[in-house]
């Protein structure tokens, strides 16, 4: 299973909800499977996503906050497991997919293959870990979150590979205008 | 000696809006954490690229936010700041100690302290020096500087070797 094939599962259970997208082939996937006005692609400032998504999840403790991050974009920003942790946001869905690659420059080897970035959640404090690697693992989990608190992490654990998708066309500004706007209506 | 003013400057940035102070510590700006710590407004992050990351996600909440940090992490942050506080256009209020002002402060400093006001320049990032004089004007033009959708930095001397 790719990177993309194992979005379109996600994205299909989680429909609507919010998602923050880590920069590089994530939220280029993400743009070229759903669209949609609130996502918000982080195009730079990689390793960031889980702390944009912690702001916004600590900012809207009622709605369901996805963070789409990458193995390479974690591993720049683990200290974000420690603050995400002692904060606790029970509306954060921390989605890892992990191909142990940093895919964008050209599919480098990333270390996370010698390691379980969810097992380093779970001593950080998180609620709830998941590792999973299928199709039909993916739905089963999707469906449980929805009756636990978070923080959660999934880690997706996915093949290096596929066509590599167009980029974002919106501007970063109008990235934030759709994204605000729709925080602020829904 | 550190003065009082940065416990006015916290005071007053709450009163006026701003909701979120995140960052990391920096002995220069002790005064304002502390008044922050004790009203239990404030967040340690691990780094300061991380602080700039929630900051941005509370102003995507159209909630007023700060990050304060020691000017080593002003550093560690550049390329956050160009390329998603700059990039997206958040208003945020950078609260930076300026450490290395004095020739004699530690030499770790020295370098960062020295190349500081033309770094900011570089970055297009407006800047103000809060002073005890100031600081009431200096809070008022960052948040003026917000309210035209662009991020900006106070700075605060440090002016003794401990």
């Amino acid at each position: 299973m790719i990177r993309k094939e194992a979005m379109k599962v996600v994205v299909n259970e989680i429909k609507n909800e919010i998602i923050v997208a880590a920069n590089g082939f994530i939220s280029r996937d993400l743009f070229n499977v759903y669209d949609k006005e609130s996502n918000f692609y982080m195009i730079g400032s990689m390793g960031l996503a889980s702390s944009i998504g912690l702001g916004v999840a600590i900012k809207n403790p009622k709605k369901q906050i996805f963070v789409f991050d990458g193995d390479g974009n974690i591993l720049m920003n683990f200290g974000s497991l420690v603050t995400i942790g002692s904060i606790r946001p029970k509306n954060l869905i921390h989605i890892v997919f992990d191909n142990s690659r940093h895919a964008s420059t050209g599919g480098q080897p990333t270390n996370s293959k010698f390691i379980q970035i969810e097992k380093i959640a779970e001593k950080c404090n998180y609620s709830s870990i998941f590792r999973v690697q299928n199709k039909q693992e993916i739905i089963k989990i999707m469906k449980k979150i929805k009756t636990i608190s978070g923080p959660i992490m999934i880690l997706i654990k996915i093949n290096h590979g596929g066509k590599i998708g167009d980029r974002i066309e919106n501007h970063p500004t109008k990235i934030k205008e759709y994204f605000m706007k729709n925080l602020e209506e829904t | 000696m550190i003065k009082n003013f940065q416990s006015n400057v916290f005071n007053f940035l709450l009163k006026n809006g701003v909701e979120n102070f995140i960052g990391v510590p920096d002995s220069t700006l002790k005064k304002f954490i502390h008044e922050g710590l004790t009203k239990k407004k404030i967040i340690i992050s691990t780094r300061e690229e991380e602080a700039i990351g929630i900051a941005v996600g509370m102003s995507l909440s159209k909630s007023k936010s700060l990050v304060f940090m020691q000017n080593a992490g002003f550093a560690n942050s550049l390329s956050t700041i160009t390329s998603l506080v700059q990039l997206y256009h958040i208003p945020l209020i950078f609260l930076i100690g300026w450490r290395g002002y004095l020739s004699n402060d530690a030499p770790e400093h020295k370098k960062i302290g020295k190349i500081q006001p033309q770094l900011l320049k570089n970055l297009g990032l407006n800047s103000k020096i809060v002073t005890e004089s100031n600081w009431k004007d200096s809070c008022l033009w960052a948040l003026n500087q917000n309210k035209k959708n662009l991020a900006c930095a106070l700075i605060i001397k440090r002016e003794f070797v401990d």
